[in-house]
């Protein structure tokens, strides 16, 4: 099969990223949801989670850089974040809201911006890898469906 | 039950991530699905006369949370059965007295979903 390849692509990638706690079991979770609903689920809900985050650590920036910063604004942001990422398995991002957090909670500015650096890189090696995986998918369905 | 055989669903979360993944699980039932992104919206949804059997409550959302809400809906007098789900476990006491009917900590599961569902016979 021409698509043979490329699935063992993915699944070496998918297995690296388990093997990196990119990813955790909620994860998993979410490929047997989509093994039950038809093909599109990952792709939307890993889509939905990219769009949702990067607009969060965007407005993090703002909000961190501003001259008095709100402690309390920051923190639902993150916790925003943390719930999202948690929902779909991505175990570092997810972690390192909790650090994020805690920082906040001791209205510590200097630790919310190292916090949010170490957000923006967690998330962007994610991003990066959920890119690729949904580029495969993309490319085994084109083959599959030949 | 709503005056229809389809299990009519309220999923109340401040998450679009969350709601999505909420939505597909139950889906899979066969339910019918509505969704809010805070306490007040869902709060609203009963005022405006929609019937739900099952509620799934967030409780840290912008505005009127999950204890609020719920608290609210018992007191409008809606028997529909809540189910808190929230990553807070602290919280579990708090939401219960408000009138939720049972609790889980996120991330869900689909397998834990299904044993309540189940136990609250929403399920053949």
């Amino acid at each position: 099969m021409a698509s043979a390849p490329l699935k063992a692509q993915l699944t070496d990638l998918l297995n690296s990223m388990f093997a990196m706690d990119f990813l955790d079991e909620q994860f998993k979770e979410l490929q047997m949801l989509e093994e039950a609903s038809g093909p599109g689920f990952l792709a939307e809900v890993v889509t939905l989670f990219c769009g949702d985050a990067e607009r969060i650590i965007s407005q993090l920036s703002v909000l961190i850089n501003e001259p008095v910063v709100d402690f309390g604004k920051v923190d639902a942001n993150v916790h925003q974040l943390k719930g999202s990422s948690s929902s779909v398995g991505a175990k570092r991002v997810a972690l390192v809201c909790v650090k994020f957090r805690n920082v906040c909670q001791e209205n510590d500015k200097e630790g919310c911006i190292a916090a949010l650096h170490e957000i923006r890189h967690e998330f962007d090696e994610l991003h990066k890898k959920f890119q690729t995986m949904l580029q495969l998918e993309q490319q085994i369905q084109v083959l599959d469906s030949k | 039950m709503a005056s229809s055989q389809v299990v009519k669903v309220l999923i109340v979360d401040d998450d679009v991530v969350t709601r999505r993944i909420y939505r597909t699980m139950l889906l899979r039932f066969g339910f019918e699905i509505t969704e809010a992104g805070d306490g007040k919206s869902a709060v609203s949804q009963f005022l405006i006369g929609n019937e739900y059997d099952l509620i799934l409550m967030d409780n840290d959302m912008p505005g009127m949370n999950g204890v609020e809400a719920t608290r609210t809906l018992r007191g409008m007098g809606i028997l529909a059965k809540i189910i808190a789900i929230t990553a807070d476990a602290n919280s579990r006491g708090a939401l219960l007295d408000a009138g939720a009917d049972e609790f889980l900590l996120k991330p869900v599961n689909f397998t834990m979903l299904t044993v309540i569902l189940k136990a609250f016979n929403f399920l053949n």
